[in-house]
């Protein structure tokens, strides 16, 4: 084994043994590191890279999507956004977990995280389908699947972490996460009809409500719109940068918060201290993967990759296949943030020699994180809805999954034979 | 099965009532509202005034970089740094709190190296003057608070997993 | 034989990498007979600001980048940004690197490191979205988008608003309307994609400012090589390379010039203009090179002596 692949094996050894992932990339970085230059050079880029690489402006988005996402959880919209989608569906069968989606793919578009999409909506929705005697496999499935829309369609945490890694725009990453966002709820509304149709189970219908009722339920939508236009419709503007969205944004969310009469110190207390912790803890994770990507850049290992495929007939496509067959392994033991930070520095430069758009590759990158996120054994999302229903066993919710995986997998293969569409908006 | 959720917050949990605790949380709360405050008040100044905030950048990139370390004693304390424990949940019961223990100590010591040169750095920075660019706010002062709060928050890392040893 | 590490922050495809740093790396392998081999990483190891140190601590061998990126470090840049001091990076370049072997050494300011040269930018100019660029007041209350460095202070004195922010955001602060002009060299704005962003130009004779570059070694690292070598090695860096590396911005300003052919209306500031302008001036380069004596040197006569450098260099 040569240099870096002791130094994966390593890493890989002290992950699985529970080390957290900060500091398990952080070690091998700087071991590896301190290998290659020697220990007090190595040391001292470990303080620059701790110190200088948070001290950058485009980095203050997170927090402040964090603490966005936050206000809008806090707000009680998605309760309102449930209601209006219901009103659209209630005549189908399987309208509630319809509605579910919809929801989703609406509450993804104010909030940058899937857990939290789908934590909040598993409150709102899971209530409502359990009373009309939904089967747990389907309705756990539908909130956990449509949550992990929360990080493709903008604004998202996690391609803002892409762009940083890979010096992409971050707007244009937003814009391009809008039409796979609106394909994946359309094709989660497809595996909820497929899932019906194969439950056997005799779900109620509702009557059709009029248009004029139908219209009349967005109503409650509006202050999810608005932000929602506020936001991307400043950027597409250009009324603030990408950048200042995230301040813009969160400001224009405590106002919804207030205005929705839910404000109180201590919830605010409780979103400041929930944002303070969670940014401290990514940023720890970002740093860790940055003195390991020092070591990747100085072992030489991307060059040796590129000569592999080189070698090996270097197929374009191949390479993007062999690199989706990498994400869903990985993604089955994983949870989303890691592998992005674990990966992102090794494959880009590989992906871009290949001659593909990086923004593309971002939202194929998303995409296929989704997918981590709902299938066994760690599916964050599926956790999400176990601590939330904990009668339900772990196995029917990733049984219920089966046909949203599906479905995700059509989404990949659509992604990767029109990259046009991604990049349509952007 | 993990507790935190790495890309984001689920809906808030409310605050322990330490001490310690809520006053990171107020610190570092304020810090949070003053960047959006500051983003807030540098669009509106540029439209309506035509007089954006002087510095404003870099004090965010300032308080962007207190947030982040003064938030991870509270992490620590909290136990709620991400790890991969599909493995470890397997294991016998008597091994987990030493299994624990032992990934915690070699955490704390990184973070313990990580906080040394951030203090060797600052000093650095301080001996060249180091500054920002319009304000001229010296930087070596927030390198010295970055490694001090690393330094607690490796303290805090050993301690708690010390004390669940202990139980 | 010894191999140095690069380090470089830019994309490969970057002129100060591809006609600078390349070149350099191969002049010194050819000049020291193979014996020296420098190689360029292939992926930054930090952010731009932090090259400098890694140059000191050995992080790299040989890094290059932009003193203005460490506010309060480098007083003695303050002598090569001022206004009005040339037309050609070239001659700007050389007349700085024998003025800072002169009288900007001494100050200390780069004892950690062995210097392989520093150089400056092409001149900075005024790029406008619109407006009369014949009028003394074009400038006032505009927002101007400045990065770091004296320009923020430039356009404060000529009565413009600065909008902060780095040079990768200039497009979006341009194409958002949230900036109504930037100060750049010609250069800059073609390599930032802003020239379908704007419609003016105002080119001041001398310059509005200029930008100070270093390429420096690790100090042990040079140390560690044969006397040889370093003879060798200098005879292909300082002034030669200050040379190139001048030369290199001057093709790129005049590239980025005639990319701008019937897109920017380049028109010379008039005598008007520059007669307030200097007056607005004056006093910022008084400041200026106030701050750079407080680093121990003779900032007057560093200011003549690149004056009359950059004269010798431009009648030749
Ligand atoms: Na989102
Ligand atoms: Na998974």
């Amino acid at each position: 084994m040569n240099h870096w692949q002791v130094g994966i094996l390593v890493l890989l050894v002290l992950l699985f043994a529970g080390m957290p992932i900060a500091f398990a990339l952080t070690l091998v970085g700087l071991v590896g590191v301190i290998s290659i230059i020697g220990m007090q050079p190595a040391l001292a880029l470990l303080g620059s890279t701790f110190f200088d690489s948070g001290r950058d402006y485009s980095l203050s988005v997170l927090p402040l999507f964090l603490m966005m996402g936050n206000f809008v959880v806090q707000s009680g919209i998605a309760g309102e956004l449930y209601k209006a989608a219901y009103a659209w569906t209630r005549h189908r069968k399987g309208g509630l977990a319809s509605a579910t989606v919809l929801a989703c793919g609406a509450f993804s578009s104010v909030c940058g995280s899937s857990m939290a999409t789908a934590a909040t909506m598993a409150r709102i929705a899971l209530p409502s389908m359990r009373k009309f005697g939904y089967p747990d496999r389907l309705s756990t499935a539908s909130i956990a699947a449509g949550g992990t829309l929360g990080i493709l369609i903008p604004p998202s945490v996690i391609l803002v972490f892409y762009g940083i890694m890979t010096q992409q725009d971050i707007g244009r990453l937003f814009l391009a996460g809008i039409i796979p966002g609106v394909i994946g709820v359309i094709g989660y509304m497809i595996a909820v009809r497929i899932s019906v149709a194969l439950s056997g189970h005799d779900l109620p219908v509702e009557p059709k409500l009029p248009l004029k009722d139908r219209i009349m339920a967005l109503k409650g939508t509006a202050g999810a719109i608005l932000l929602f236009v506020y936001v991307m419709g400043g950027i597409y503007l250009g009324v603030f940068t990408p950048t200042e969205s995230a301040g813009m944004g969160a400001g224009g969310a405590l106002l919804l918060l207030i205005l929705s009469r839910r404000f109180s110190w201590k919830g605010l207390l409780d979103v400041l201290y929930d944002t303070m912790k969670t940014t401290a803890m990514m940023f720890f994770i970002l740093f860790g993967a940055l003195t390991f990507s020092n070591y990747v850049n100085m072992s030489g290992m991307t060059t040796d990759i590129q000569a592999f495929i080189e070698t090996w007939g270097g197929n374009r496509w191949g390479v993007i296949l062999i690199i989706l067959a990498i994400y869903l392994v990985l993604g089955c033991v994983f949870e989303s943030l890691s592998m992005i930070m674990l990966t992102v520095p090794v494959l880009y430069p590989i992906v871009a020699a290949q001659g593909f758009d990086l923004i593309w590759f971002g939202i194929f990158v998303v995409v296929v994180t989704e997918i981590s996120l709902i299938t066994p054994p760690v599916g964050m999302n599926a956790f999400v809805l176990r601590s939330v229903v904990p009668d339900v066993p772990i196995g029917t919710i990733f049984r219920g999954l089966v046909p949203f995986v599906a479905i995700d997998l059509v989404r990949v293969a659509v992604i990767i034979l029109l990259p046009g569409l991604v990049l349509f908006l952007t | 099965m993990p507790e935190t959720d790495p890309s984001s917050g689920k809906r808030p949990e409310p605050v322990p009532r330490t001490l310690g605790r809520r006053v990171l949380a107020a610190v570092c709360g304020t810090m949070l509202m003053a960047m959006m405050a500051l983003t807030v008040c540098d669009v509106i100044g540029r439209y309506v005034f035509a007089h954006p905030v002087t510095g404003a950048t870099e004090l965010t990139e300032m308080m962007l970089v207190g947030v982040i370390f003064l938030g991870l004693p509270a992490v620590s304390l909290d136990r709620d740094h991400v790890a991969v424990d599909i493995l470890t949940d397997r294991l016998p019961g008597w091994i987990q709190p030493w299994r624990e223990l032992l990934v915690s100590i070699l955490s704390a010591a990184i973070l313990g190296v990580i906080s040394w040169r951030i203090w060797i750095y600052a000093g650095q920075i301080a001996s060249y003057g180091g500054a920002t660019n319009s304000l001229r706010l010296p930087v070596a002062p927030l390198g010295y608070l970055c490694a001090t709060a690393g330094a607690v928050a490796a303290v805090f890392m050993a301690v708690v997993a010390l004390r669940d040893l202990r139980r | 034989q010894t191999t140095l590490t690069v380090a470089n922050w830019l994309p490969p495809s970057h002129p100060l990498v591809s006609e600078v740093i390349v070149p350099m790396t191969e002049q010194i392998a050819e000049a020291t007979g193979g014996t020296v081999k420098a190689t360029i990483l292939p992926a930054p190891l930090g952010p731009p600001g932090a090259h400098f140190d890694f140059a000191v601590n050995g992080v790299a061998d040989i890094t290059f980048g932009v003193q203005g990126y460490n506010p309060g470090r480098f007083r003695t840049t303050n002598v090569v940004e001022l206004p009005f001091l040339g037309e050609s990076a070239e001659d700007i370049s050389v007349a700085y690197w024998r003025v800072w072997e002169k009288y900007l050494q001494p100050a200390g300011e780069y004892d950690q490191v062995k210097v392989l040269a520093v150089f400056s930018h092409g001149p900075g100019e005024v790029f406008l979205k619109d407006g009369d660029p014949s009028a003394t007041d074009v400038l006032k209350n505009r927002k101007i988008r400045v990065g770091g460095g004296i320009v923020h202070e430039v356009v404060s004195a000529l009565g413009a608003v600065p909008v902060e922010g780095p040079s990768s955001k200039a497009y979006e602060l341009l194409s958002q309307g949230v900036a109504d002009g930037i100060t750049f060299p010609y250069e800059s704005v073609a390599y930032f994609k802003l020239i379908p962003q704007l419609k003016t130009a105002i080119s001041v004779p001398g310059g509005l400012f200029n930008t100070s570059f270093y390429i420096v070694m690790n100090k042990a690292k040079w140390d560690s090589l044969t006397e040889e070598q370093q003879a060798q090695i200098d005879s292909v860096t300082g002034e030669a390379l200050a040379r190139m590396a001048g030369q290199m911005w001057d093709r790129a300003d005049a590239a980025g010039r005639a990319e701008m052919e019937g897109k920017i209306a380049i028109s010379p500031a008039t005598e008007d203009q520059m007669a307030e302008w200097r007056a607005a001036l004056q006093p910022l380069t008084d400041a200026k090179l106030a701050e750079a004596a407080s680093a121990g040197i003779d900032a007057e006569a560093a200011h003549d002596m690149l004056a009359a450098e950059i004269a010798a260099e431009a009648a030749k």
